[in-house]
């Protein structure tokens, strides 16, 4: 455990290494959810009406909420290492230490959630009080603490999904992107983060369900808002449950088998 | 320049065979992008199924300005893909090597790894192209011809704002998030400049040129737009790239070779 905890540490100080980069990051962080915003306003903005169903407070409220989650749920910074360190070699740097690969780079993924849930938190602040979203906050305890779980989830969810895919480079390891560029598609068009699932004709919305990608960012938001609640809210999280367990199971499956092929290429 | 033009080529046609290696990621690169057009193709019928139009634009003429996005968008990732590895080579000090060089550096760095997918992803767009403008509008040679002069203006802008962002990290060393920001602030160009409020879009079209990289060329395509004011954003992109080219030659006196 001591040693996850300086790979936590070690992590953290690493992303303040390139300054540069660090605040270009958060200023990204923030034009995302103000051009996500003005994306939406310049579309209400001749149109004053409901569009696909939604207000304009109701959708500029979605989009904020979108950006909450996304910054908590989808940062992991393995997503972006695994797949390049598998197939340029440095994998083997991994193997000879008495580090568990998986638990190293979730370990590293807990810390840039961390400090992205910090700094978000004063960033988020800062916008509500110049956008004003009209968003409800959670009003009873429990709604809270099922929020909480359900971003654990979704978190989880996320990297075995991340990781699944980056193994791919033990096969085709100069082009492990190819892959990623598809999950990072489904991911931006199933998982709610341009407009809410809801508005998907209804067959669309079956197919979307059959997937994870949901779970990621359209059902926290439901549950945030209380649009999910009670028994439903309790399906969402035995559905979350059983896609960590798949992911998990999967991502192990990849692992036992690519490690049998691994060469150690360029090393 | 003709020695810059062959290298080029050597570079470009050594990239697509490295690509065109591995033909399922292709299939896999392919269907992305084209489940991510189709997407976003489903948001706007969405806006359309409420709004009768965007920006006082038809659905028709906002599809045809996602299209003429896409186009430019692809273009520029097939062009300046190496841009996007820059970064490896500044921190391994790699860049040394292509310094070392009798060959211009830029061509290496900006051109050096042009992406085969997307030449297919192009062509794929030319084809829709060509068969959703003839049955929605009317192009007459003029319009055509302004289209295309924008469109190299485009890319000038384009390149220009690479060249930047290879600049900034010669400067500062890892600056990945600032091609996302280039990214990012680009998606907005999907729909017409003319849907946002009026300090954005003065923004994006005065400081951040994207209005002109993106929206110009599709007004030219549908007439929308006056000669005199074709030239100009023409004159402005050459005037940007050019910047850039000197912002460029600035950055390189800075470069530490890191780790090498």
């Amino acid at each position: 455990m001591k040693k996850y905890l300086t790979v936590f540490h070690t992590s953290w100080q690493n992303e303040f290494t390139y300054r540069l980069n660090f605040i270009l990051w958060r200023v990204r962080n923030i034009l995302r959810i103000l051009l996500t915003y003005f994306l939406w306003n310049g579309v209400f903005l001749q149109n004053n009406n409901i569009i696909a169903g939604f207000t304009k407070p109701q959708m500029l409220t979605y989009v904020f909420l979108v950006l909450l989650v996304q910054s908590i749920v989808l940062s992991a910074p393995s997503g972006d290492s695994i797949g390049g360190e598998i197939g340029s070699g440095e994998l083997s740097n991994y193997l000879v230490k008495p580090v568990g690969y998986l638990r190293y780079w979730f370990t590293r993924d807990l810390s840039s959630k961390l400090l992205n849930i910090l700094f978000s938190a004063g960033e988020l602040s800062i916008l509500y009080l110049l956008l004003k979203p009209q968003v409800i906050l959670p009003s009873n305890l429990i709604t809270i603490l099922l929020f909480i779980l359900i971003l654990t989830l979704s978190s989880l969810i996320y990297f075995f999904l991340e990781v699944s895919t980056r193994f791919v480079a033990f096969w085709m390891p100069e082009f492990t992107w190819g892959f990623t560029f598809l999950t990072l598609v489904f991911i931006e068009t199933l998982s709610g983060m341009i407009f809410p699932l809801s508005l998907f004709p209804p067959f669309l919305l079956f197919m979307v369900h059959l997937t994870p990608f949901p779970y990621l960012i359209y059902y926290p938001i439901s549950v945030f808002v209380g649009t999910i609640s009670g028994i439903s809210a309790l399906a969402v999280v035995a559905a979350m449950l059983f896609w960590l367990v798949v992911l998990y199971k999967l991502s192990k499956f990849i692992w036992s088998r690519g490690i049998r092929v691994y060469a150690s290429e360029g090393r | 320049m003709k020695k810059s033009l062959k290298i080029w080529w050597f570079y470009t046609a050594n990239s697509f065979q490295q690509m065109a290696a591995n033909r399922v990621a292709m299939v896999i690169f392919l269907f992305g992008k084209i489940f991510r057009i189709a997407m976003f193709f489903v948001f706007l019928n969405l806006v359309f199924f409420s709004a009768k139009s965007l920006g006082g634009y038809t659905p028709s003429q906002a599809i045809l300005f996602y299209l003429i996005f896409n186009l430019i968008d692809t273009t520029g990732q097939l062009l300046f893909r190496e841009v996007y590895r820059f970064r490896p080579l500044l921190v391994s000090g790699d860049l040394d090597l292509i310094l070392v060089k009798p060959i211009n550096p830029l061509v290496r760095v900006l051109l050096g790894g042009a992406d085969l997918f997307d030449l297919v992803v192009f062509a794929a767009l030319l084809v829709i192209l060509l068969i959703y403008i003839p049955s929605n509008f009317i192009v007459t040679w003029p319009f055509f011809f302004g289209f295309l002069i924008l469109f190299v203006g485009s890319l000038l802008i384009s390149a220009a704002l690479h060249i930047a962002i290879l600049s900034f990290g010669i400067l500062f060393i890892s600056i990945d998030h600032l091609v996302m920001i280039y990214r990012d602030l680009t998606a907005l160009m999907r729909i017409p400049a003319d849907v946002y409020s009026a300090p954005l879009r003065f923004l994006l079209t005065f400081i951040i040129p994207l209005a002109v990289m993106f929206t110009l060329p599709a007004k030219a395509l549908m007439g929308l737009i006056t000669w005199p004011n074709i030239m100009l954003s023409l004159i402005i992109s050459y005037f940007i790239f050019h910047i850039s080219l000197i912002f460029w030659r600035w950055s390189l006196r800075f470069y530490g070779s890191a780790s090498s």
